[in-house]
């Protein structure tokens, strides 16, 4: 389907917010959005977002018209600095939960066992992770079940709602992200630097670690390689042109360490300026065709 | 942006909390940051720490005191720190011992401690190159009268060398 048929509006530069208008915008509303929206919401149809774009951008209504091909519905995270972390518990536990993958707990054990040892090598105090990383495993052991812990989908999205359970998880993934940028800080060091003038420690301290700061690259490539899972990116922006050729959808898969870069993530996130939700195929099946339009951009680390 | 916490000096502690300061307490106790000594209270909630100017800086044998109060949910909160008594002079140290820091703010994390907390002080107490307060202190102490705790105040990190 060739999309810029279906739109008239020419999209001049004028028309459009910019990124940094965007940006803006979305700061103004993450302080209204915290209080009214749930730290991990409902599963909505992707048609949700027409609503929310219709009087919006044509670059946006054309993204989405492409996006429905492949993902059919999407789970908000709420707008607190802390949705990457957010979404990619939820994704991941829920994933695992549906697969009853217990190769997968077991190997994420042994992925958690490496990243505690990570950070002691870093000189990290056990007692400041200790009960962060306990949380994070009690919720991958719940998520197999026929035990008397057990967790159904209705408890997990409970947990990952509750400020203590939920927030304690994403804390141990910023411990898990922090460790794995300083334990490879000369490959991460000119990422860094291209993003900031700081140190990677001083990264690490400011951007990392304390709560509600957002994420970038460097976190999801942190966080996806030292715990050995794949995620997929999705963007909804306003890159490319309505008048130039037709709208493409760029994705990014990120691929860990050792990992075949041919293998389809299971976390996917929708990202949209300054915001990351959970997105999901459509249908059951978790093979879905990707369309010719949704540009392929493996990145291999 | 700003962490008032809720009402944080009211709550007592949350069981994780209290488990916290008590595994931060014995750390401290088996290995004290160097000029530093607690000075034992019976309350976990608040601590109060001897704070010794490092040798060869311009704070040196001079002797200072920071009140450590913890929110119901530290770590995930930032302790309230303040110098108590005569703070020392320093451009980033109020008269009401109010602290300039970002990491006793928004820099604030959970991987932090009391022990890191203090180090970071120290450092900063050590690598100033002149004995004075912030050029605002007036108008801040004033605004400060009423009690408000300095995790209330819209902090501006100019400089963190200083």
């Amino acid at each position: 389907m060739n999309v810029t048929e279906n739109v008239t509006e020419p999209g001049g530069e004028q028309d459009r917010p910019r990124d940094d208008e965007i940006q803006a915008f979305h700061n103004r509303i993450r302080a209204a959005d915290a209080d009214k929206l749930e730290l991990v919401g409902d599963k909505e149809p992707l048609s949700v977002l027409e609503e929310e774009y219709k009087a919006g951008s044509p670059v946006f209504l054309a993204k989405l018209l492409i996006l429905k091909q492949s993902y059919g519905a999407i789970r908000r995270a709420r707008g607190d600095g802390n949705c990457f972390f957010r979404s990619f518990m939820f994704s991941y536990l829920e994933h695992l939960l549906v697969i009853q993958d217990e190769a997968e707990v077991a190997r994420m054990e042994k992925a958690i066992e490496i990243c505690k040892k990570t950070l002691i090598d870093l000189g990290q105090a056990e007692f400041t992770f200790e009960d962060y990383l306990a949380i994070f495993v009690e919720q991958l052991h719940g998520v197999i079940q026929g035990k008397e812990t057990s967790t159904s989908l209705e408890t997990l999205v409970e947990r990952c709602r509750d400020q203590y359970v939920s927030n304690c998880v994403v804390m141990f993934f910023r411990f898990v992200t922090s460790g794995e940028i300083r334990r490879r800080s000369e490959f991460f060091e000119p990422f860094i630097q291209g993003m900031s003038n700081m140190s990677v420690v001083q990264f690490c301290r400011s951007c990392v670690e304390p709560m509600g700061e957002e994420s970038d690259h460097v976190h999801i490539i942190a966080l996806s390689d030292a715990l050995g899972v794949p995620v997929r990116v999705v963007y909804l922006d306003q890159s490319g042109d309505m008048n130039d050729k037709p709208v493409t959808v760029n994705k990014h898969d990120f691929i860990p360490e050792g990992m075949n870069t041919a293998v389809d993530p299971d976390v996917i996130l929708l990202y949209r300026p300054g915001h990351y939700d959970i997105l999901y195929r459509r249908g059951n099946s978790g093979n879905v065709k990707h369309t010719s339009l949704e540009e392929s951009n493996v990145e291999h680390f | 942006m700003s962490s008032s916490g809720y009402g944080q000096k009211e709550k007592v502690l949350s069981r994780i909390a209290a488990n916290r300061l008590q595994k931060e307490l014995t750390e401290w106790q088996v290995n004290p940051p160097c000029g530093f000594r607690h000075r034992v209270t019976d309350s976990l909630q608040r601590w109060i720490i001897e704070v010794h100017g490092a040798p060869n800086t311009l704070y040196e044998g001079e002797e200072f005191h920071l009140q450590v109060d913890f929110p119901e949910h530290y770590p995930m909160e930032a302790p309230q720190v303040v110098f108590m008594q005569i703070p020392p002079l320093h451009p980033h140290i109020y008269s009401n011992g109010h602290i300039c820091l970002d990491i006793l703010y928004d820099s604030w994390s959970p991987a932090m401690t009391v022990s890191s907390i203090c180090i970071s002080i120290l450092s900063m107490l050590s690598s100033s190159t002149v004995k004075a307060r912030p050029p605002d202190d007036d108008q801040y102490v004033r605004n400060c009268r009423n009690g408000r705790s300095p995790k209330e105040t819209r902090w501006w990190f100019h400089d963190d060398k200083v």
